[in-house]
C-alpha cells in the first residue's frame, strides 16, 4: 500500500505546502493501516459501510457562499462578541478575528494547516500524538494519513477566554468524491478556561463520507467546555472520534446533539489520568427514517479521585436504529473514583431498534460506580393527560419527548446551542407527523 | 347553555392482567346543564371513575352500548383532546407527572390550544389571570415554574387540577375525588376555587364517597350509583340521608339486588 501511496504523498507537500514532519506522519499511518483493525461499536454491525472511499488525497477549494444557508440559520452572526471560524470542504472560509486582547495574550484559532507552517512545533506535539494515535485502528490512520481540513485552538497557560468560540463545518457534498476528513485540535494549557461550540452540516446532495476528529489537551487546572450539534445531511455516512485527555484537575465537558440525517458511529471518550480530573458528557441523539448510529461514550478514570458522569438521551422515529454504549472503565490504582452514567432511549415507532448498553470495567475496589439503563416507549397516561387539557396529540407527543430530553438540554451551558437544538429536534419531530 | 346527557352507557373493561373483560357500567343514564352542580355517590368499586374516565375518552374503557352527547351531538368518536376542546375537563384522581414541562408552559399550551393559531393569548394576559387564581387557590408562584405535577404532594396535585380547571374555563367539570387525601384546609380551598366557577356558563359533576365535600360545594342533584348503575337521584338532602344510613341501607330501602365490594 505505501508504494502505491507514496507519490501521492509527496505530492501533498509540494502542492500543499505541508511541511516534512506532517507528510512523514501521514506516511508512518499510511503503513499502519493494512495492520490494523476497524473500530469496535458493541452491538452494532457497520460492516457494508464504505468508511475508507479513497486512498487518494484531492485538494479542492469551495466557495464561501456555500455557508450563507448554515449560518444564516444558525445564531452565529447574533452575537458579535463571539469568536468564530468557518470551514466549508478543506476551505477556511472566515474567521472573525480575536479581540486584540486575546491575540496579545497569544489564544489561537485558526486553520490548522495555517498553525502547521506557523506554531509547527506545538501542533506537531500535539496533533494525534497524546490523547488519539494513529495505530489505534483502521480509522485513525486513515484519518491522519487522509487528513484534509481542520481547526486549531490553542489557550495558553492561565487565559480565561469569556467569549464562546464557535465553529461552523460545513461539508461540501456539492461534488462525489470530496470526503471531509477534518480535524479539530485543542489545547488547553495549564488554568486555562473557554468555551468551544461547533456546528457540524453538509450543503449539497452527493453521498461521501464525513471522517471527524477532536482532540482535547487538558493541562492541569485547565476547564474545557465543548458543544457540538451534528446536523450532517442524509447522504453522510459519518465517523467520529472525540477525545479529551485530563491531567491533574483539569476538566472537559461534553454536550452533544447528534442530528445526523445519516448512518453514523462515532467514539466519545474522556482519560482522567489526572488526579482530580472531571467529565461531564452529556449527550442526545434522535434518529429517524431508516438512519443507523452506533455510539460509545466512554470515560476511563486513571486519576485518583477523578470523577466521570455519563448521561444520554435517544429518541427513535420511523424504522431507525440507535446503539448507546456507556462505557466505564476504572483502572487500577484509581482509587476514589466516581463512575456514573445514565443512557435512556425513547421508542416513539414501533418498528424502530435501540439498545442502551452500560459496560462497566472495574478494576479497583475503592471506588463508586453506578449505571441506568431504558428503553422505553412514550407514557401513555402522560399523553392522555395532556390531551384531556385540549392539547392535540402532536404537540403532546413533542411535550413529552421535551421532558424526556430535558435533564440533558437543561444542562447544556450555552444558550445558543440550547435553542438550536430545541429548533432542530422539534423540525425532526414535525417533520415526522 | 350546554347539555351534557349520558344515555344508557354500557361499558366494558380489560382486566391488564388477567386480559378478562368486564362491564362495569350497565345502562347509565344523566342529564345535565351548565348552571348546575351534580354530585355522583357510591360505594367504592361502583363505576363512579369509568363514568367519568368514559366520558373524557380514555381510550381504555370500550363503550359497548349507549351513547354520550355534548349539546346534542355524540362524542364517542371524538378523541379525548376534542373532547377536551369542545368544553369538557376532568380533574384526575392521579394527574401524570410530566418532567421537563412547565406548569405555566402546559397551562399556555392548553388555553392556547383553544384558540386559534393567530390570536393566541398574550403573556400579559396570561400572567393576568395566573396571578388572580393562584391568589385565589393560595398557591405559590413558585409551583408554575416546577415541572407539571412532578415531585407535587397529593394536597399539591389537587389544587393544580383546580388551578387548570379555573385557567381553562371549561363548559363541564368532571371532577373525580378531588376530595380524597386533602386535609380540611385544603379541601376548603379546593372548594373556594370550584364555586368561584359556579355561574350559568358553568356546570360540574363532582364525584366523591363522602358527603363531606358537598358541606363546601352545595350540589343541585345528587345522585347515587351502585352495581354501575344511577339507581336514585335527588336533591342535596339525598347525601345527608346517604351519611347516616350507609349504602347498604339505602340498598335494603329500595331492594336492589347489588353486591356491594366492602360489604361484611
Amino acid at each position: 500500500m505505501s508504494q502505491e501511496t507514496m507519490p501521492l504523498v509527496e505530492d501533498t507537500v509540494t502542492k500543499h505546502d505541508e511541511p516534512a514532519w506532517m507528510t512523514d506522519k501521514r506516511r508512518v499511518a499510511m503503513d499502519q493501516m493494512p495492520t490494523l483493525k476497524m473500530p469496535r461499536v458493541q452491538r452494532f454491525d457497520y460492516r457494508n459501510w464504505q468508511m475508507m472511499p479513497s486512498t487518494e488525497i484531492h485538494w479542492q477549494s469551495s466557495s464561501a457562499s456555500l455557508a450563507q444557508s448554515d449560518l444564516d440559520a444558525t445564531t452565529a452572526k447574533a452575537d458579535d462578541k463571539q469568536i468564530s471560524i468557518v470551514q466549508v470542504g478543506q476551505t477556511t472560509t472566515q474567521v472573525k478575528l480575536l479581540p486584540a486582547e486575546l491575540t496579545k495574550q497569544g489564544v489561537l484559532v485558526m486553520d490548522l494547516f495555517d498553525a502547521m507552517r506557523e506554531y509547527p512545533e506545538t501542533v506537531k506535539q500535539h496533533l494525534m500524538t497524546n490523547v488519539i494515535k494513529t495505530n489505534e485502528t483502521k480509522l485513525t490512520s486513515y484519518h491522519m494519513a487522509m487528513l484534509t481540513s481542520g481547526i486549531f485552538i490553542y489557550v495558553p497557560r492561565g487565559v480565561v477566554v469569556n467569549q464562546p468560540i464557535e465553529a461552523h463545518i460545513i461539508q461540501d457534498s456539492t461534488k462525489a468524491d470530496h470526503p471531509l476528513i477534518s480535524h479539530v485540535l485543542i489545547v488547553a494549557e495549564a488554568g486555562s478556561e473557554f468555551a468551544f461550540t461547533q456546528h457540524l452540516s453538509t450543503v449539497g446532495e452527493a453521498a461521501n463520507i464525513a471522517n471527524c476528529f477532536v482532540e482535547i489537551d487538558a493541562a492541569e487546572d485547565s476547564r474545557v467546555r465543548f458543544s457540538s450539534l451534528d446536523a450532517f445531511g442524509p447522504k453522510t455516512v459519518t465517523y467520529f472520534e472525540r477525545r479529551g485527555l485530563a491531567a491533574n484537575h483539569a476538566n472537559i465537558d461534553w454536550a452533544v446533539g447528534l442530528l445526523n440525517d445519516g448512518n453514523t458511529i462515532g467514539n466519545i471518550d474522556t482519560n482522567l489520568l489526572g488526579e482530580g480530573a472531571e467529565t461531564d458528557s452529556k449527550m442526545i441523539a434522535i434518529t429517524d427514517g431508516t438512519v443507523r448510529m452506533g455510539i460509545n461514550n466512554g470515560v476511563t478514570n486513571r486519576g485518583k479521585h477523578s470523577v466521570g458522569n455519563i448521561l444520554q438521551r435517544g429518541v427513535l422515529l420511523g424504522r431507525s436504529q440507535l446503539v448507546f454504549n456507556g462505557i466505564g472503565d476504572i483502572i487500577h490504582g484509581a482509587s476514589g473514583a466516581k463512575a456514573e452514567q445514565e443512557n435512556r432511549l425513547l421508542m416513539m415507532s414501533n418498528e424502530a431498534r435501540g439498545n442502551a448498553n452500560p459496560i462497566l470495567l472495574i478494576d479497583e475496589n475503592d471506588v463508586l460506580a453506578g449505571h441506568a439503563a431504558s428503553v422505553g416507549q412514550v407514557d401513555q397516561q402522560q399523553l392522555y393527560y395532556l390531551m384531556s387539557r385540549g392539547i392535540d396529540r402532536q404537540q403532546a407527543q413533542r411535550l413529552v419527548i421535551r421532558g424526556f430530553l430535558g435533564v440533558v438540554l437543561s444542562a447544556i451551558p450555552a444558550k445558543t446551542v440550547r435553542q438550536e437544538l430545541i429548533t432542530t429536534i422539534e423540525r425532526k419531530l414535525t417533520d415526522e407527523n | 347553555m350546554s347539555t351534557l346527557e349520558v344515555k344508557d352507557l354500557h361499558v366494558e373493561v380489560q382486566d391488564g392482567e388477567s386480559g378478562a373483560v368486564k362491564e362495569i357500567l350497565k345502562g347509565v343514564n344523566l342529564s345535565m346543564s351548565t348552571g348546575e352542580i351534580h354530585a355522583i355517590m357510591g360505594p367504592n368499586g361502583t363505576g363512579k371513575s369509568t363514568l367519568s374516565e368514559t366520558i373524557m375518552g380514555q381510550s381504555a374503557y370500550h363503550v359497548t352500548q349507549g351513547d354520550i352527547l355534548l349539546d346534542g351531538n355524540s362524542i364517542l368518536d371524538m378523541p379525548v383532546d376534542e373532547r377536551a376542546r369542545r368544553g369538557l375537563f376532568l380533574a384526575m384522581q392521579y394527574p401524570a407527572e410530566i418532567p421537563g414541562v412547565t406548569n405555566a408552559e402546559f397551562l399556555r399550551a392548553a388555553i392556547n390550544s383553544r384558540r386559534p393559531k393567530d390570536d393566541q393569548i398574550s403573556v400579559m394576559s396570561f400572567l393576568k389571570e395566573l396571578d388572580k387564581n393562584l391568589d385565589l387557590l393560595d398557591m405559590n408562584e413558585a409551583m408554575t415554574e416546577r415541572y407539571l405535577n412532578e415531585g407535587f404532594s397529593g394536597g399539591e396535585k389537587k389544587r393544580n387540577e383546580i388551578l387548570q380547571l379555573l385557567m381553562i374555563k371549561p363548559a363541564f367539570a368532571l371532577l373525580d375525588e378531588i376530595d380524597s387525601g386533602l386535609d380540611i384546609d385544603a379541601l376548603q380551598v379546593v372548594a373556594k376555587g370550584v364555586n368561584s366557577m359556579r355561574g350559568d356558563n358553568f356546570g360540574a359533576l363532582i364525584i366523591t364517597h363522602y358527603q363531606r365535600l358537598l358541606n363546601y360545594i352545595k350540589p343541585d342533584v345528587v345522585h347515587v350509583m351502585m352495581g354501575g348503575r344511577i339507581v336514585k337521584t335527588g336533591g342535596a338532602d339525598l347525601a345527608l340521608k346517604l351519611e347516616d344510613e350507609g349504602y347498604a341501607g339505602l340498598r335494603d330501602e329500595f331492594g336492589l339486588d347489588v353486591d356491594l365490594v366492602d360489604e361484611n
